[in-house]
């Protein structure tokens, strides 16, 4: 019998031989060294380690997942010196106060409705002083604006709902709104949950002012 | 903190604990991918994809699987995808790859050293035939439906992909004994 052939002999590193190749790598040094060679090296590669990744993966990759929104980060928060930051920590809880306190808070909230108002889950910006506490203010006052946004929407839309109010009375209220999140954008421009406040905000205020425009009852001017 | 809470906190963003996830397991993430791309760069970038889809994907990951188990194969489907799309692949010349193992045993780092030479040298199929059977320990009915081919094929281009491997070793054991004489000097010669 003439040499196993290569494809062969890799197939034998896995298979049992058929009794013809058996009885030639019985018989065969050279085919017999080459098989064990063969499953050598398939036993090699399968011990192979694990590789590190290069030096600074991490810090690249945590950049990603932030600017995509999957992650937030105290470190974050510390990389942009939003920690040290006042106005960032006055940004935030401008829409903490703003949403749990007076204003839109009061003229949305119906806390007969709910245990939890959004006062109760604001932080106070006096009480801000590192990043993360201003990380919870910001997940406090997404909380609260979510709230705040369901039950503006139950009370602008449902008939048995209190009286709707007054479209350009919501409209100064969401301009407020409007320009705190903007504020927070500017500063924290890859801040998933100060986006998100942004474009709900700016949906909200398109649909008022669609409101406003499309209302021929009211001459509002 | 164990896994499920782990898995949990990095579901709802919360970055140390992705942080947690990404020291457990980037290593052998990384080695896969790096061995599929057969390139530092391009790995890296193909090991970030597939931590993105990964924790895209988290909020779906029911623990029918173990999470590493998932991650890897995210990990795999990422990176052929990323050579699938490349149009070409420019085969450089480069000394042994510059990826550091994790804590190799001394006297296995050179064999691992020329083991990833010689699988970056592979043709592109046969590599990744080989990778995914010998080193990943997948079966050729999970390696056809991976690459889109049938079992068959699978184990023809592993049993090619085993001589092509050799004959690399090989010579690469032959110009290091060649350099070694000429330098008179005797180095490890690792025949298989």
């Amino acid at each position: 019998m003439e040499h196993l052939t290569q494809d062969t002999l890799a197939r034998l590193v896995d298979e049992r031989p058929n009794p013809d190749e058996r009885d030639h790598i019985k018989t065969c040094r050279r085919c017999a060294e080459a098989l064990r060679a063969f499953r050598l090296q398939s036993e090699a590669l399968g011990g192979l380690p694990a590789l590190r990744p290069p030096p600074g993966d991490w810090e690249s990759l945590e950049a990603r997942l932030v600017s995509e929104g999957l992650v937030r980060t105290t470190e974050t928060f510390r990389r942009f010196g939003f920690a040290a930051a006042p106005a960032w920590m006055q940004a935030a809880a401008a829409i903490v106060v703003f949403l749990g306190g007076t204003g839109f808070g009061l003229t949305l909230t119906n806390a007969a409705t709910s245990d939890e108002t959004p006062q109760s889950m604001s932080l106070p910006a006096s009480q801000i002083s590192s990043a993360e506490e201003a990380v919870r203010a910001v997940e406090l006052a997404e909380r609260a604006y979510m709230q705040s946004l369901a039950r503006y929407r139950q009370w602008t839309g449902g008939s048995d709902g209190p009286r709707a109010a007054d479209p350009l009375s919501l409209l100064t209220a969401l301009e407020g709104l409007l320009a705190a999140s903007q504020e927070a954008v500017r500063l924290a421009p890859a801040d998933p949950v100060f986006n998100g406040f942004l474009v709900n905000v700016l949906a909200e205020r398109q649909e008022v002012l669609r409101q406003i425009s499309t209302s021929g009852d009211d001459v509002w001017f | 903190m164990n896994e499920a809470q782990l898995l949990r906190k990095a579901c709802q963003g919360d970055g140390p604990a992705v942080r947690a996830l990404y020291e457990r397991y980037s290593p052998r993430v990384y080695a896969v991918v790096r061995r599929i791309a057969a390139d530092d760069d391009l790995a890296q970038d193909y090991a970030q994809e597939a931590w993105i889809r990964a924790i895209r994907a988290l909020p779906t990951f029911r623990g029918e699987a173990r999470f590493s188990t998932w991650l890897h194969r995210i990990a795999v489907n990422s990176a052929l995808q990323a050579v699938r799309a490349a149009e070409t692949r420019h085969k450089k010349e480069a000394p042994m790859p510059e990826s550091l193992a994790v804590a190799p045993p001394e006297r296995d780092a050179l064999l691992s050293q020329k083991l990833e030479w010689a699988l970056d040298r592979l043709p592109e199929r046969m590599r990744k035939v080989l990778i995914l059977h010998d080193v990943e320990g997948y079966t050729h009915d999970e390696i056809g439906e991976l690459l889109g081919t049938t079992a068959g094929t699978s184990k023809s281009q592993l049993f090619k992909a085993r001589g092509k491997m050799r004959v690399l070793l090989k010579d690469l054991d032959s110009s290091e004994n060649s350099v070694s004489r000429n330098d008179g000097k005797e180095i490890e010669a690792w025949s298989i």
